[in-house]
């Protein structure tokens, strides 16, 4: 280990993954994060129960089913009615719904039970049944309705809500990583000395610097793996993303909140400093950049400012790679956007960091 | 009490040999205020020279130049051989350097940062052979933090062998340790100039600037105002008259304590 930069990194290496203070905010929290809006809204789609009594056995009621057992959300039982009534009294049934005999023969009411605690998803099969039998019925007579509901799916990927939280919750870690990090050590290392103790060996600065971004780059590609693992073996995401695209987009992320974490530690006077100015920074763009929520729910004045904030680009970005499999110039509007924000910050990294202490 | 540099402390550059230090018209500036005014001195080597003197007095920015940290305005300085103002960052390779209250990384054991150090140098090290040289071979698993002061100032003294340089800047070394632990600091002090290398140090405490210096340089107001043995500058004083108002016991509280509490080194 003769080479300065090689052992600065290790050691870099060594006191990141040392520092339970830094894992927890850095690869426990964006974890915990996904975990817990993970099971707060559940896989994001309702399923259903149904249980169907088939007493036609004609060709409608076999339409009826047939589309029936085409949604994903419906998960199909036939039996008799006893049979199904029994399901549903033991709560495996959400919804049992009887096909009378005269079905297809002009206007029929359909018994239906349902599990009264579960009236979501009951309204919601029994919604689809009703609408299943109309179209059944006039496909069978042959008779046009008079009007058909023309409903377009909202999200024809059956995405959830973790799908979205997802690519958001890495690009908040990836600016959580760059910004407390490089902030916190650093205003550190200067406070305490070691920088100038450093700077009495024949340390080139590059270096030191090189090891440092090396080692939250390296952390930052670590998170997003882990978090898309984690939601792909809890929450089934729908990950379609090339990998690269990803790491090359949240390193350039990284560069950019990095360099305002240089920045601040150019300024800041302490720790205490550090953690104001920081979270003064990163908590509301959390909530301005639609890392937890879209962006549409926002107020109208608010979405100029919302739409040029780093976490924007980056959040949005990261989702168009992992969740449409865009390529890089698919998001160019969003590359752009964080190349602006990279020149920026860099400006002001170098005007504004300091290696002594002022 | 103005010191008169002999003809001798002027000679050119070339003829420094045998000098592990020596420094002319050295000056240095902040704005308005003169922190080095055309200081001389020499250092031989194997000494152990002491820079004394009040706070503010320039001390540190004469060894901050002298340690290639700092830029001089004027003058001239070779420390082991490198003209310092001309290359400053390839004196750093030849000194070591112990900073008064320096800290170092956490989240690393001490063998970790030796051996960090080194590679700052690209030297290969034992890191368990300097550690023991400095009585910490039972901690080099630990962290710099779990240290007593005595054992955090070896440690720093430590850091600054890692190179084998041939000066060694000590800036304050005993400041806020137990007699014990600042005898023990001379011993290795005195080990280390044993070892052929020569010591620069600077002190409040003048009775370690007379145990350990062979020479010393008392600076005031950025000139140095009196140079030489302890024992000649006390010889001159005496030899102008003067005389303490009380005459010093035989011992003092200092020797009592010691008496009392054995000088064994005490670790916490």
């Amino acid at each position: 280990m003769r080479n300065p930069l090689l052992a600065l990194t290790i050691t870099a290496f060594k006191m990141y993954l040392r520092n339970r203070q830094v894992i927890f905010f850095n690869l426990f929290f964006p974890v915990m994060i996904v975990v817990i809006f993970g099971l707060i809204n559940g896989n994001g789609n309702v399923s259903v129960s149904m249980g169907v009594v088939d007493n036609a056995h004609n060709q409608v009621s076999q339409i009826v089913l047939t589309q029936l057992r085409q949604i994903k959300a419906v998960r199909l039982n036939t039996g008799s009615l006893d049979t199904e009534r029994a399901a549903l009294e033991k709560g495996e049934r959400d919804v049992v719904v009887v096909l009378p005999a005269s079905l297809g023969q002009g206007p029929v009411a359909l018994p239906a039970f349902y599990n009264a605690g579960k009236p979501q998803e009951s309204s919601a099969a029994l919604a689809i049944m009703s609408r299943f039998v109309d179209e059944a019925s006039f496909q069978y007579a042959h008779i046009q309705p008079s009007f058909t509901l023309d409903a377009q799916p909202v999200n024809s990927r059956n995405l959830s809500y973790i799908d979205f939280l997802v690519p958001g919750v890495i690009a908040m870690s990836i600016m959580q990583t760059g910004l407390f990090s490089v902030a916190f050590s650093f205003v550190a290392y200067k406070q305490q000395g070691i920088l100038r103790r450093l700077m009495a060996t024949p340390m080139r600065v590059p270096d030191f610097l090189m090891s440092r971004i090396v080692t939250y780059l390296v952390m930052a590609v670590v998170q997003m793996a882990i978090l898309i693992v984690l939601g792909l073996l809890l929450y089934h995401l729908h990950f379609v993303g090339n990998i690269a695209y990803l790491i090359i987009v949240g390193f350039i992320g990284a560069a950019i909140f990095m360099a305002v974490g240089f920045t601040i530690s150019g300024f800041a006077r302490d720790e205490g400093a550090v953690a104001a100015i920081a979270n003064l920074i990163s908590f509301p763009m959390m909530f301005l950049s639609g890392v937890f929520f879209s962006l549409s729910n926002e107020p109208g004045w608010l979405q100029p400012i919302t739409k040029v904030l780093p976490l924007t680009f980056l959040a949005n970005a990261l989702r168009s790679i992992s969740l449409d499999g865009a390529s890089l110039w698919a998001v160019r509007g969003e590359l752009l956007g964080l190349a602006v924000w990279l020149v920026i910050a860099l400006v002001l990294a170098t005007r504004l960091f300091k290696w002594e202490v002022a | 009490m103005s010191v008169k540099i002999p003809a001798t402390e002027t000679l050119d550059l070339p003829q420094a040999h045998g000098y592990a230090i020596v420094v002319e018209g050295l000056r240095k500036s902040y704005g308005s205020v003169v922190a080095v005014d055309d200081i001389s001195f020499r250092v031989q080597e194997r000494e152990i020279f002491g820079l004394l003197g009040p706070n503010g007095a320039g001390k540190t920015t004469t060894v901050e130049i002298l340690e290639g940290l700092r830029q001089a305005d004027a003058g001239r300085a070779v420390v082991a051989g490198i003209d310092v103002l001309k290359a400053p960052q390839k004196v750093k390779s030849r000194i070591g350097v112990q900073l008064q209250a320096s800290a170092f990384f956490d989240y690393l054991t001490l063998a970790e940062l030796i051996e960090m150090f080194a590679a700052l140098y690209e030297r290969p090290i034992d890191a368990g052979a300097l550690l023991r040289r400095v009585g910490l071979e039972e901690k080099a698993t630990s962290r710099v933090k779990t240290l007593s002061g005595g054992q955090k100032q070896r440690f720093s003294i430590a850091t600054a062998l890692v190179n084998e340089p041939r000066v060694l800047f000590l800036d304050e070394p005993t400041t806020g340790l137990d007699p014990q632990a600042r005898r023990n600091l001379w011993e290795l002090a005195q080990a280390i100039r044993e070892d052929g290398r020569t010591i620069v140090l600077t002190t409040h405490y003048m009775d370690e600037a007379e145990t350990l210096c062979d020479r010393v340089a008392v600076m005031d107001r950025g000139k140095i105002i009196a140079m030489d043995a302890p024992a000649t500058l006390v010889g001159n004083l005496l030899a102008k008259g003067f005389r303490r108002r009380q005459v010093e016991r035989e011992a003092n509280l200092e020797d009592v304590f010691l008496v009392l509490t054995g000088h064994e080194l005490r670790e916490g």
